[in-house]
């Protein structure tokens, strides 16, 4: 038993942060917002550090990596916002495919030609789809109706909710340390904000709810990557703290903003809407609600301390 | 990361459910925070080291098993899903052994580990002083140096377990004229030593579980301070942070009581309220959080790592969860809540937790003060009046 993230497989993903963090920031998704919101010299850096093919076997070019090391990626998009659709190409489309046997365009994926999108019947939309264009809230996401294969099946739809869980927390991340940067620089009776316990207090809470929405996520990753039987529980689980925890970060964000909060020109309003679109997507609050709702009172998972990695 | 037990640690659990199954009493216990259930109490905690289980990851030298975090863990688990009694000497073998084991000379280590594990020495804690509560640096209470000895004055509240234990562990101000942080010292002393007078507090269940201590003119050998003359703030901090982080409040705890509102729950479905479900889900969510949150910390420290001001983030956490779970059962029980018996004559253990629950964030730094550490240590916010 070991709840510890190997330094190595941390290592990838604080050198995708770090990455994302020079060539990611808010002045590129303002740039996007004005334009027309995908841009090929980001894709192209995405490609170039193998992370299209990140969970594509070895034996067909790719990294052969696992979902735990995807979340981990998946969390660095959420933080810096990402437009491009790495995570619901390459960490939610690409294992379905794989988990298929569906290997024919493997060699295209990893080289980032090709980026597949999947269906699924419990969105009404898909992301960087080819059907008809739907407008979101997030000026960043590019939503289409359906067209062709939808599926209905689970091991796509938990795919989905983990990687949305995963951006959240990273989006949630990010949100935090803007509130935390505002709060420094802006003063009001002669201190600044961030000095007022009720300041302190409410971004407290945030730190708290995703200290513990991570070993969540984790736990989640490593369950589905593993095909554990109780995998869809633990998505769903890190998919509803995950929602939480970035509703928490948003509204606290906006508040320790003030009015500014309220302006399009603070940045805060790119991470605020992805939040509020992934959190309904891939099975909104009810749905994982019902999830675990069934397996806790309804008695079809073992529960108490004896069975923490049941 | 590795979601699964080795064969080592699965034969481990086996052995700890055998014994358990064998050894836990079957009627509950009295209240420790009453005279009797005290006794009762130290009586288990000496079976517990009759078969070597009062602390495991401590050597066996000083009466453990000398297992690593993983193994107590997986024992805390089975301990609380067994519904063995709660820890009379927690004091001991969580807050002031770890820091023995920091701290301590080799002396000082086997005069009172062997003891603390064997249930022989229950300790109480005494921190709190009238005018030093939240501002534990406000300490007055004095121990000048006499000789070979000190000499204590002064008064300590809140003094957990101090009605009836044997021993007390806290901070005394040892130099004269020093301020906050400053000229404290760590000393253990004996709670029968002359000069000591012990007044029981009633608390909110109407028991005397902690007390007021007063001390005039009281010896303790030097020999008793534990680390430096003056560096008792460092060590009372590192026993703190074993307090709001690892041990004091082990997963399996919450996890059980979580089981058991589930229980509840089913029991009341027909009349509880919507909002109820989704609290009784949350209570299983929360508590495995922290059972994986525990688990991860755990890993670090095995990994050596330490715990730093994280730990705040773990006692807002599982405080607070645990007055939740309490409320959320209270509301199930609706008009029978406030029933001392419940209908089958066992005593409503849901309103006996609840109370307690209460005191969670108040106790081991208040949760308002928690908060501050979290956003000034962790986040980088101003500190207060820093302008």
């Amino acid at each position: 038993m070991d709840m510890l993230i190997a330094p190595e497989r941390l290592e990838l993903a604080e050198a995708v942060r770090d990455y994302l963090a020079g060539t990611h920031g808010p002045d590129v998704l303002r740039r996007l917002d004005a334009g027309p919101n995908r841009d090929p010299a980001i894709w192209q850096g995405l490609v170039e550090m193998g992370l299209p093919g990140l969970l594509v076997p070895e034996s067909h070019g790719g990294l052969g990596m696992g979902l735990l090391d995807a979340a981990l990626i998946a969390r660095e998009c959420g933080r810096v916002c990402l437009a491009e659709p790495l995570v619901e190409s390459a960490f939610v489309a690409v294992p379905w495919l794989i988990a298929q046997g569906r290997t024919a365009d493997l060699a295209a994926i990893v080289a980032g030609e090709h980026r597949p999108v999947a269906a699924h019947a419990i969105n009404g939309w898909v992301a960087d789809g080819t059907g008809e264009p739907m407008a979101s809230i997030d000026p960043l996401r590019r939503l289409t109706a359906p067209s062709g294969e939808v599926s209905d099946v689970p091991l796509l739809l938990d795919l989905g909710a983990l990687m949305s869980a995963a951006q959240l927390v990273g989006l949630a991340e990010a949100m935090l340390d803007q509130a935390v940067d505002y709060a420094i620089i802006r003063t009001q009776f002669g201190q600044p904000v961030g000095a007022f316990q009720a300041i302190k207090h409410k971004l407290a809470d945030v730190a708290v709810a995703l200290e513990f929405a991570r070993p969540v996520l984790w736990r989640a990753a490593q369950a589905l990557d593993d095909r554990a039987a109780s995998a869809a529980l633990h998505v769903s689980h890190a998919k509803l703290v995950a929602t939480d925890a970035a509703y928490l970060a948003a509204e606290s964000a906006i508040q320790v903003h003030g009015a500014m909060g309220y302006t399009y020109e603070v940045d805060l309003h790119f991470w605020m809407k992805r939040a509020w679109a992934l959190g309904g997507a891939w099975g909104a609050r009810a749905f994982h609600l019902a999830r675990i709702d069934a397996a806790v009172i309804g008695g079809t998972h073992p529960i108490g301390p004896e069975n923490t990695f049941a | 990361m590795r979601l699964t037990y080795t064969d080592t640690q699965q034969a481990f659990r086996a052995e700890v459910r055998e014994w358990l199954a064998a050894n836990v009493p079957h009627a509950p216990l009295l209240t420790l925070e009453c005279e009797e259930g005290y006794h009762q109490h130290v009586g288990w905690e000496r079976q517990l080291a009759s078969g070597n289980w009062g602390m495991v990851t401590w050597p066996e030298s000083y009466g453990g098993r000398g297992l690593d975090l993983i193994e107590w863990l997986i024992f805390e688990e089975e301990y609380w899903g067994a519904g063995a009694p709660l820890r009379v000497n927690q004091n001991g073998i969580f807050l002031l052994g770890p820091t023995i084991m920091d701290y301590g000379t080799p002396e000082q280590k086997a005069r009172f580990l062997t003891p603390m594990a064997a249930g022989e020495v229950i300790w109480a804690q005494a921190w709190s002083e009238p005018g030093a509560g939240s501002d534990m640096a406000a300490i007055k209470t004095t121990a000048f140096r006499d000789g070979d000895h000190y000499v204590i004055n002064g008064q300590k509240t809140w003094s957990s377990r101090a009605s009836f234990a044997d021993w007390g562990f806290g901070l005394f101000r040892t130099e004269e004229g020093s301020q906050r942080h400053k000229g404290l010292s760590f000393i253990l002393f004996d709670l029968d030593t002359p000069g000591i007078t012990r007044r029981p507090i009633r608390q909110l269940h109407g028991h005397p579980g902690f007390a007021e201590l007063f001390f005039d003119d009281v010896r303790v050998p030097v020999e008793n301070r534990l680390a430096g003359e003056g560096e008792g703030w460092t060590v009372a901090m590192a026993t703190a942070g074993f307090e709001r982080g690892l041990m004091l409040r082990s997963p399996g705890r919450f996890q059980a009581a979580a089981r058991r509102l589930v229980e509840l729950f089913r029991q009341h479905e027909s009349a509880a309220a919507p909002s109820a479900r989704e609290a009784v889900t949350r209570a299983w969510m929360d508590t495995q959080a922290y059972a994986y949150n525990t688990y991860a910390v755990a890993a670090k420290i095995m990994a050596g790592g330490k715990i730093g001001a994280e730990a705040s983030l773990n006692k807002i956490f599982w405080s607070e969860l645990d007055r939740t779970m309490h409320r959320t059962a209270m509301q199930l029980l609706g008009a029978a809540a406030e029933l001392r018996q419940l209908a089958d004559g066992a005593i409503n253990e849901w309103l006996e937790g609840y109370m307690f629950s209460l005191s969670g964030p108040i106790y081991a730094g208040s949760n308002e003060i928690q908060r501050n550490i979290t956003a000034e240590r962790l986040l980088g916010l101003p500190r207060v009046g820093a302008g």
